[in-house]
């Protein structure tokens, strides 16, 4: 049997890299892609507590099912407010997002 | 733990494929890249979700996140901007240099509390069926269930109302 450290250690990968893809890509789209990695390690974590964790039981897999359903409505969301973004201002750079700044 | 099993063998396979993918995710030059490779990430996690015995999450996992959101973000991208990733040269270096050593040093933690954590005798195994999921989902959780049909149906309604064109 895999060990739960080694599902627990990918999960930190995946959402550093997640992580990162947030903080320092400039297209939107990309950065929800990353927002969308980093949801996908917490529900390796949440099913990989719920299937081989000290204290096993369904309640893991059922809160993943919830991470999902949040995750879905947070992408459509988000891509609705970047098209019309783009619509408005013509990119999606987040460097030119800077509406707020002078 | 004596030599590789075939379990082992597997889930090295799929976390290799999904850091790879990820990691191509965060450098591809082109965006139908960018796609293909978050397709794959999705797919070798919900591999990682069979070897866990969750059968109900992985199949969940295909439907909404290889299928339905891969097509969101195919149409994201043909409606903005699809040519290139990349916006010009980077001024912030700095920038990228410093999250690079924060999220390393973030890493690096988490490896070592994961590494030196305590778990109290691996029990075996624990499988469970879409039918405990389901009475779950419908007995303790029942409220938490009608609260996310809620908020999907909010957010179908604000994502029309948003990437509608303004009729003026």
């Amino acid at each position: 049997m895999v060990p739960l450290t080694s599902y627990l250690a990918l999960a930190a990968i995946l959402f550093c890299i997640g992580l990162y893809g947030v903080l320092t890509k400039r297209s939107l789209v990309i950065v929800l892609v990353s927002v969308e990695l980093m949801l996908n390690a917490v529900n390796i974590n949440l099913v990989a507590l719920s299937s081989i964790g000290p204290v096993a039981n369904i309640t893991g897999q059922v809160f993943s099912l919830f991470t999902i359903t949040v995750a879905a409505a947070e992408a459509a969301v988000g891509l609705a407010i970047l098209i019309a973004l783009y619509r408005n201002r013509k990119t999606i750079d987040s460097r030119k997002q800077d509406l707020l700044r002078n | 733990m004596t030599g590789l099993t075939g379990e082992m063998i597997i889930f090295f396979i799929l976390a290799l494929i999904a850091i790879t993918c990820a990691v191509i995710v965060i450098n591809a030059q082109k965006m139908s890249h960018m796609i293909l490779s978050m397709i794959f990430t999705f797919l070798a996690i919900a591999g990682i979700y069979f070897l866990l015995r969750a059968e109900f999450i992985g199949i969940i996992q295909i439907i909404v996140y290889a299928g339905a959101m891969a097509i969101l973000f195919v149409f994201a991208i043909m409606m903005t901007e699809h040519k290139v990733v990349s916006f010009g040269t980077e001024q912030h270096q700095v920038h990228k240099f410093v999250s690079f050593v924060g999220v390393s040093a973030l890493l690096g933690v988490m490896l070592y509390g994961i590494s030196t954590l305590q778990i109290p005798a691996q029990s075996p195994q624990y499988v469970g069926t879409t039918k405990d999921i389901g009475l779950e989902l419908y007995g303790t959780y029942v409220i938490a269930f009608e609260a996310a049909g809620i908020l999907l149906l909010v957010a179908l309604v604000g994502a029309i109302v948003l990437a509608r064109k303004e009729a003026d």
